[in-house]
Order: structure tokens, then sequence, then C-alpha cells
């Protein structure tokens, strides 16, 4: 340091006291970034609570309605009040969505673990989601995982995290198309097993690889989207695999198609 | 004589529906708005099945359990119903005497069905 660079000892300290203030008001930033946080992550609970309960007074009346306990309907007003608790499902589903995010952005989610072998949750999984895949000639197959030992995890929350993914690879994937679920197993004594959820879709450019699993982000953000939703599918499945230690990223080629993987720990006292 | 049920939930939206469903199916349909009012109802006269929302404007759908208990007129079966339920929470219903916890909304053939076998 040459002597003119030196500082005297008041200026140091005037230095010093700058950059304290600076912290200080750094702090305050943060603390008043949080405190809007929570109040945002508050407002979607509450507002997530009231939508949900004239909903559910709508879809009630609207299966009252279809299942002739009011007199009988004609095939058309069947129909139309099928599309009334079909369209008040997926409402409902996407306002279960919101308030699954909430509850695990505001550190409400525990997870309860017990030993499950994984395949049986896939296999629900797939089932519930056949008919959705149906619609668009989609398969949706599992690939192996038989022969696996159980795993230690929130079976409900790994449900959860499949769900998402396949629904979301159903969502994306023309019709036609093929979705697969795969594992693999990894580590020093393989005690981490990587579930695979591919599909040949339209694929996610590498630029977008981090957005997909932020909160209320979509590729396509436009109103003219093709595929509507909340966003939040994959950053609630990072949320759910990073509460178990996992992990979880995507590999992808535009046109070819996509592969999201996670992590979970195996239960290694059973790996005998 | 028909089968009664009371109905304990504050929101008129969700009773109006319910009401129009256990009347069409045969019930015998009462409604409770707060927890008081449920344990006045539920003394009355005896009570068949009891759906119960755990969230209520002047306290937990629980204390109405323990009211109707002491006063030995629990209904035969009750419900609890709730939009979110984790292991818990569930414990707590199944202690404090319910039957099962159900997830709100419960699809009605799924919901007259559940009815059906904790009568039986």
């Amino acid at each position: 340091m040459s002597s003119a660079d030196r500082l005297e000892p008041a200026a140091l300290q005037g230095r010093i006291d700058h950059l304290e203030a600076q912290a200080r008001e750094a702090q305050r930033t943060i603390d008043e970034l949080n405190a809007r946080d929570s109040l945002k992550t508050q407002f979607l609970s509450n507002i997530s609570h009231d939508l949900r309960t004239p909903l559910a007074a709508i879809i009630t009346h609207a299966e009252i309605l279809r299942e002739g306990m009011l007199g009988e309907l004609t095939p058309r007003q069947r129909d139309s009040v099928a599309g009334i608790v079909s369209g008040g499902q997926q409402l409902l589903d996407m306002i279960d969505e919101i308030l699954t995010y909430v509850r695990s952005a505001s550190d409400q989610v525990t997870l309860v673990r017990t030993e499950f072998h994984i395949t049986e949750v896939v296999d629900q999984v797939r089932i519930l989601n056949q008919a959705l895949a149906a619609k668009k000639h989609l398969t949706i197959e599992r690939l192996n995982g038989d022969d696996l030992p159980p795993v230690y995890a929130d079976r409900d929350k790994v449900k959860h995290v499949l769900g998402n993914l396949i629904g979301n690879a159903i969502k994306f994937t023309p019709d036609g198309g093929r979705i697969w679920i795969g594992f693999s197993r990894r580590g020093r004594d393989g005690e981490e097993l990587v579930v695979e959820v591919g599909d040949n879709g339209r694929g996610i450019a590498r630029d977008h690889y981090e957005l997909v699993f932020r909160e209320f982000a979509q590729v396509d953000a436009s109103p003219s989207r093709p595929h509507h939703g909340t966003g939040l599918g994959l950053a609630i499945a990072r949320k759910l695999v990073e509460l178990h230690a996992g992990r979880i990223w995507l590999e992808s080629e535009l046109g070819k198609g996509s592969r999201f993987f996670f992590t979970l720990p195996l239960n290694p006292k059973l790996d005998q | 004589m028909k089968t009664r049920i009371l109905i304990v939930e504050d929101s008129p939206l969700v009773t109006d529906a319910f009401s129009v469903l256990f009347t069409e199916a045969g019930y015998d349909v009462d409604v409770a708005a707060t927890v008081a009012q449920a344990v006045e109802r539920g003394g009355e006269r005896p009570v068949d099945v009891m759906l119960l929302d755990l969230t209520l404007p002047d306290g937990d759908g629980l204390e109405i359990m323990e009211a109707l208990r002491k006063r030995a007129c629990l209904p035969r079966a009750t419900l609890a119903m709730t939009g979110h339920c984790d292991a818990a929470s569930r414990r707590s219903c199944i202690e404090a005497g319910c039957a099962d916890v159900l997830i709100k909304p419960i699809p009605i053939r799924e919901l007259l069905r559940q009815i059906e076998r904790h009568l039986a």
C-alpha cells in the first residue's frame, strides 16, 4: 500500500461508520421484504381458504343435479352440469396447489416418514392419471423397480411430487406421446434412489431449466399460452423433495422431450 | 322414523347444499353454525350422524364432542370434515370419538356411502 492509500485513523473510522450504516440499512430492507413476503403468504392462504368454501358448495349442488336427485335431467342437461363439476374440481385442485405451496413456503409442512415401496405409489399415480393420458392417447409406463428396497420417506408427499411431475408431462406431451418412470441407485452403497419421470414432449430450453422450478413461473406466461395452471407444480415438487434432503433437476432437449429426476433416501436397514 | 343428521358448519353455502342433498336422500336434517348451537341441538334429541366442521367461529369442533359426551348424548357416528388434515389432526379427531375424518369437498356419492357404512 502506498502512503497515498493509507487512511488517517479518523477517516478510517468514518469509513467503518459508513459501512455499518449501510449494513443496518440493508438489514432493515431484508426485514421489511421478509415481513411483506409473510403477508403475501398469509394473504394467499386466506384467499385460497375462502375460495374453497363457496366452490365446494357449487360442486355439491352440481353433483346433486347431475345425480338426478332433484329430477331426471336430459342428456344435454346432464353433460352441462357434469361440466360444472369438472370445471369446479379443476379450480379446486388449483386452489389446493396454492395452499400446499403456502404451507411449504411458511414451513408448515412436516414429514411423516414411513417405509414403503415406491413402485406402489408410482402405480397409484399412473392409474389416477390414466384417464387424462388416454384423452391424449399417451402411454405412461413404469420401466423397472420391482427389485428395489423400500424408501424411507413421506408417502403422501412423494405421491404429490410424482403426481405433479406426471401431470406436467401429460400437459406438455403432444397426442400419441410417451411418458415413463424409471429408477436407478447411486451413492457409494446405492443408498440413494434416483427417480426419473421422462417424456418425449416439446422439451425445455436450457435457459429455462431453473425457471421451471420457480414459484409462479411459466416458460410461456402470455395470456394466450396453451397450458394454464398456477405455475406452482414444479416449485412444490422441488420443496417437497428438498424437505427429504433430496435433489430435483431436469435434462431436456427442445423438440425431443424432458427427463425430470429426483432423489430419495433408501432405507438401508431393509436393503439386505 | 327418519335417520337424523346434524350438519355442523359455519358456511350457509355449504349447509344449504348439504341440506338439499340429505333431505333428498331421505334424512331428517338439522344444522348448527357454532359450537354452542351444535351442543344445544345435539342435546335436544338424539342425533344419528353428525357431520362436523372442525373450525367454527366460537371454537374447535371437537369441543362439541366433549360437551355431548358429558351429557351422554353423543351421536351414533360423527364424521369430521376438514379442508386439510395431517396425521396429528386425524389422530386428535379419532381420539375425540370421531368415526372418520373426511377431506372437503367430499363427492356426494362417497359421503352418502360413508354415512351408511358408519350407521350399519
